[in-house]
């Protein structure tokens, strides 16, 4: 990419249950936030392109239209905006297609902000509607769900490479420890391995939701937004942002067959792979240049697989690095220092730009006492569509 | 009594899709063949011909599932991926007591009617 690509403002709501709001107020707020950080409020509508992300709001809001809803809400008009969708990966995907506008030379500042309120539906409900996502007459029509997929590959992971429910409590303990830090966390408690896995009542706590996977290794269902600014790093205006840009080194997405049991092997997440290998390519980096990570864990065995597919750990093996600690923050890769869907939460649309707003706070230096990773050069994302099916990709590198 | 046989009832099926012109198959229905490049009209269905997927198959993995979407009563159902003889997989629903990876069963279809609109044809392993 000839062009540089930076971020120069980060925004995001406290994730949790906004079900009174309207989504426009709360994709305007993560915006405003995002705009105040820059400094660049008051210059709004110099704003060359807006692209919101969401995935579902027709069917949790009964909205639609959302992008020009935040942009009347904001006093934008008439900054041109459009609304990206792709499922639970949206947010990154707004992200890349708002690196391919400023990097093509049609836009110098770009706002992408993504968001979702699934908590105006009942749970069952929401279920229902994120799995509409799957292979219609293949996948939904069965009565399947994202848990059920998540489940069937962790007993495959499990058979596999002897991974054991205990390993997938040690990752949720460690990702609520970092969300207990994070203010804009959903579920901002610690929780402990007697409580979820060991002691004598652990499989009260810690109820089976899709076997082998219990509550605490599934994401809760979340509302929230937020936003980044992003800039032209080549043009004469990135030098009137409050903030010094974050480069986005590489960003990039690839897909998978639609259902899950079409794939050659159901335990290769093929889409990630190649996301994160394109996304290496346009950085010129590799595994080893990460210095910390926030992958997709809707469901913690996610944070595993991902993990391995995009090289930072061997096949297999990552579930021993987090016996060892090597993912918690003061280990040798913080792995979602965030908190991760699984105590931040994850607002389908919003997700994507969530993860990339957490590696900004990490690349600045900006996260919690606790939390913030010590010293990161370089921050990598992974926001994962569907069961697998449409993967982005993201690295921010600190300039 | 009445004999509903002469309404011509018939037993719910899911039916695979075959390439005349490879031999390929596939499961859902694609719109073109992944080996030669055929493109099949779903109006016509020329040049592709279909039959039905069902008899013994292997099962790959499964799970259990206790949060059900809207609509369903029961309190849990599982769910799985099999294999059948001719290469193909599909998931489905699971009805054994003890669902082992590995294990040999027949795939029936049913038809199901949890969600609001008409019922759907959804595949039963046991």
């Amino acid at each position: 990419m000839a062009t540089r690509v930076g971020i120069v403002g980060i925004g995001h709501t406290r994730f949790g249950n906004s079900s009174e709001y309207d989504l426009g107020d709360l994709l305007a707020y993560a915006a405003t936030d995002c705009l105040q950080d820059a400094g660049f409020l008051e210059r709004r509508k110099e704003i060359d392109q807006v692209f919101v992300a969401n995935m579902a709001s027709g069917m949790f809001c009964h909205q639609t239209a959302v992008a020009s809803a935040m942009i009347s809400k904001m006093d934008m008009e008439p900054v041109p905006a459009e609304l990206i969708e792709n499922g639970p990966a949206s947010g990154a995907s707004a992200i890349k297609v708002g690196t391919m506008a400023v990097a093509s030379g049609m836009a110098d500042v770009v706002l992408v902000v993504g968001g979702e309120i699934m908590r105006k539906v009942t749970g069952w409900s929401a279920t229902d509607i994120v799995a509409t996502m799957l292979h219609t007459e293949a996948e939904y029509n069965m009565g399947l769900t994202l848990p059920g997929f998540g489940g069937m590959f962790t007993r495959m992971y499990m058979e596999k490479y002897g991974l054991t429910e205990r390993d997938l409590a040690l990752v949720a303990v460690k990702d609520h420890e970092n969300g207990a830090k994070n203010k804009y966390a959903h579920v901002q408690l610690p929780c402990k391995i007697e409580a979820i896995a060991d002691g004598p009542e652990a499989n009260v706590v810690n109820q089976y939701i899709a076997e082998p996977l219990r509550m605490y290794s599934t994401c809760p269902v979340t509302d929230g937004a937020a936003a980044v600014l992003l800039v032209n790093m080549d043009a004469p205006i990135a030098k009137e942002f409050k903030k010094k840009p974050v480069r986005i080194a590489g960003v990039a997405s690839a897909t998978d067959t639609h259902c899950v049991h079409n794939r050659q092997d159901p335990l290769k997440l093929e889409a990630v792979r190649i996301a994160g290998e394109k996304a290496y390519q346009m950085a010129g980096m590799g595994p080893k240049d990460i210095d910390f990570a926030e992958l997709h864990d809707a469901f913690v065995i996610l944070e595993l697989a991902i993990s391995e597919e995009i090289g930072l750990f061997e096949r297999g093996k990552a579930y021993l690095a987090v016996r060892k600690g090597e993912t918690k923050i003061d280990g040798r890769l913080p792995i979602n220092p965030s908190g991760g869907l699984k105590s931040k939460g994850h607002p389908v649309g919003g997700t994507g730009v969530s993860q990339v707003v957490e590696l900004v706070r990490q690349l600045r230096g900006e996260a919690e006492p606790g939390r913030q990773v010590k010293d990161p050069k370089v921050g990598m994302s992974v926001n994962f569509g569907g069961f697998g099916n449409n993967v982005v990709a993201v690295i921010c590198a600190k300039e | 009594m009445i004999d509903f046989s002469m309404y011509d009832v018939k037993a719910p099926k899911i039916q695979a899709y075959k390439c005349e012109g490879c031999g390929e198959i596939f499961y859902p229905a694609p719109m073109i063949c992944a080996k030669c490049g055929a493109r099949r009209d779903p109006v016509t269905g020329k040049d592709w011909s279909t039959f039905d997927l069902e008899g013994p198959c292997t099962l790959l993995t499964w799970t259990r599932v206790w949060n059900l979407p809207e609509g369903y009563t029961k309190k849990f159902l599982q769910f799985g991926i099999v294999q059948f003889e001719n290469g193909l997989k599909a998931s489905g629903r699971v009805e054994v007591a003890e669902p082992k990876t590995g294990m040999k069963l027949t795939a029936t279809v049913e038809e199901a009617d949890e969600r609001p609109g008409k019922p759907v044809n959804v595949f039963v392993f046991q």
